[in-house]
């Protein structure tokens, strides 16, 4: 399997960069995979969305439905897209660590 | 056996354990699904190669694993070896082959791993064989043992269990159609506005991809406009709505007739006259095509694309669209199963037609358009990820020649693979469905 390395720390991903164990979480892992995405910089915006997202998924072994985002950050649905250009699932969802969600994804 | 274990790709130790009588299974299974029709197939190919330069992956790559004809005659040796007299007697002289462990591995890398079932080659062969299909029953035989990528059988698996293909909860189904309702509300300035739920006795009962409710509802609400403006009777349904069908891709004809009964038991529950599918370009053709056979009973009620009611709305003036909204040039990419296999090629031309001011056509188009490279559940099989961003190039550089920035694409699958071309090829464009173009041009009195 491929993995990335953050500092000094190798930490497997499958082939489309998504971690292949959601443990291997941190900081520094959300803001190397974010670059991969092509988000140079994660604001406090980006941040209140991996948070929620990646408690969410700890608490329940789900990914939130796209409403409870909106609804629990405040945000737009059009401004999650804006912060994240891959949308909820390939973006969002793969920098808060969580594995590749099922179906049309 | 551990969550993190789960996570891993274990396809080669599943393919390790196959067992002598696991291969006696696949092999029956493999023969059961082949009709005389299909043997014939099976003994038809004269190698002329004119496959080669229909399928993206051999167009992409150049290699001859790659090549429709190839993945053909992996089937094909099997088939003489263990059951024509010829093949069984003197295997030398039919190119009969041994189905074994590595077989079973070639058959996944070469039959799940370079095909999209896009049917191509099936319209390009000069003998008329249906090779997409004969790929689908040799998955079939593979699915019987248990020996699917897990990304794809993860899909089916979650739809058998919970009821669609992304584990949605009911109540954050039902909670997120309340909150596009509101939106809808908003968005038309009508607080009688609705996004009906399980309303008895209407006239459509519309299917839509769990993909929407879970990351992108506005194409929900984007359909929904339209329903509205038009002034239609509609429904959804608070549970079996998933218009997805994984075990298509799959070969799993069980779990595609169970997913498909869920529709059926929708429109019985709801008393609906048509049953109309979100842009899903499998889920047509399972729900359309081949759902009467796997559950070996005729429809008894009319099944439609949403892309023909919104065609008919047109024409019959039931909404108005101004094009001059939609002012950037889209184009136009035609999803297999929707197009190719499915039947449904002028309605989506014809509704952009009215609701951009600048539509180019991709070359080629229409039935004889390229897959994007997602289908065949592609998109879930993350093994192969690389090898479907490679083959991508075809489609990548289609659209870049037309100079569009929107792409429309009937499908929702097709429109991931899309947006992964986007930001692999850097082709600066938007992905949208059709109705989301429509929607935006639609004129709400």
């Amino acid at each position: 399997m491929p993995f990335i390395e953050v500092k000094g720390k190798k930490i497997e991903v499958n082939e489309e960069g998504f971690l292949a164990n959601h443990e291997d979480w941190a900081k520094e892992v959300a803001e190397l995979i974010a670059k991969e995405e092509g988000i140079e910089n994660l604001t406090d915006d980006h941040w209140a969305v991996i948070n929620y997202i990646r408690n969410y998924y700890l608490e329940k072994k789900l990914a939130p439905m796209v409403r409870k985002l909106c609804k629990n950050t405040g945000f737009q649905l059009r401004y999650i897209f804006e912060l994240f250009p891959s949308g909820p699932a390939r973006g969002a969802c793969k920098v808060a660590g969580l594995p590749k969600p099922d179906g049309c994804v | 056996m551990s969550e993190k274990a789960l996570k891993k790709d274990l396809l080669e130790e599943k393919i390790k354990q196959v067992k002598p009588e696991d291969l006696v299974k696949a092999l029956q299974v493999f023969r059961d699904k082949l009709s005389q029709e299909y043997a014939a197939y099976l003994n038809s190919c004269v190698h002329c190669g004119l496959c080669a330069d229909s399928c993206h992956y051999f167009l992409a790559d150049k290699d001859v694993q790659s090549l429709p004809a190839y993945k053909l005659n992996l089937a094909q040796g099997i088939f003489k070896k263990y059951f024509s007299f010829v093949g069984k007697n003197i295997p030398g002289w039919t190119g009969a082959k041994e189905f074994n462990q590595a077989m079973v591995k070639e058959w996944v890398d070469s039959l799940f791993g370079r095909c999209t079932m896009c049917g191509r080659c099936s319209l390009n062969c000069s003998l008329g064989i249906n090779i997409h299909l004969l790929i689908r029953k040799a998955r079939s035989a593979l699915a019987s043992i248990g020996v699917v990528p897990p990304g794809l059988q993860s899909t089916v698996d979650t739809a058998l269990e919970k009821g669609n293909n992304m584990g949605i909860p009911r109540k954050d189904w039902i909670e997120t159609v309340e909150w596009l309702e509101e939106e809808l509300q908003d968005e038309v300035g009508d607080k009688q506005a609705r996004l009906p739920m399980d309303k008895k006795g209407a006239r459509i009962f519309y299917a839509i991809n769990p993909r929407e409710p879970m990351f992108f509802p506005l194409s929900i609400l984007a359909v929904g406009k339209i329903l509205y403006a038009a002034g239609e009777s509609w429904t959804l349904s608070s549970d079996n709505y998933d218009v997805t069908n994984y075990g298509y891709f799959a070969g799993n004809d069980e779990a595609a007739a169970t997913m498909s009964r869920r529709l059926v038991q929708s429109m019985e529950k709801l008393g609906c006259k048509t049953l109309v599918l979100a842009e899903c370009g499998h889920g047509f053709s399972s729900a359309r095509w081949e759902a009467p056979e796997w559950l070996n009973k005729k429809h008894d009620f009319e099944v439609k694309s949403i892309l023909e009611i919104v065609a008919d709305y047109i024409r019959q003036g039931r909404i108005k669209l101004d094009p001059s909204r939609n002012s950037e040039p889209v184009t136009l990419h035609d999803p297999c199963n929707q197009v190719r296999l499915g039947g449904i090629v002028e309605e989506q031309r014809f509704t952009l037609k009215h609701a951009v001011s600048h539509f180019i056509e991709m070359k080629p188009n229409r039935e004889k358009n390229f897959c994007c490279g997602g289908g065949g559940g592609q998109l879930a099989m993350t093994r192969f990820s690389q090898k479907r961003l490679q083959v991508g190039q075809i489609k990548a550089d289609q659209i870049r020649k037309t100079g569009a920035k929107i792409v429309a694409a009937p499908c929702h699958n097709c429109i991931d693979q899309l947006m992964e071309l986007n930001k692999h090829y850097k082709l600066g464009v938007e992905a949208m469905t059709i109705c989301e173009i429509a929607a935006v041009a639609l004129i709400i009195n």
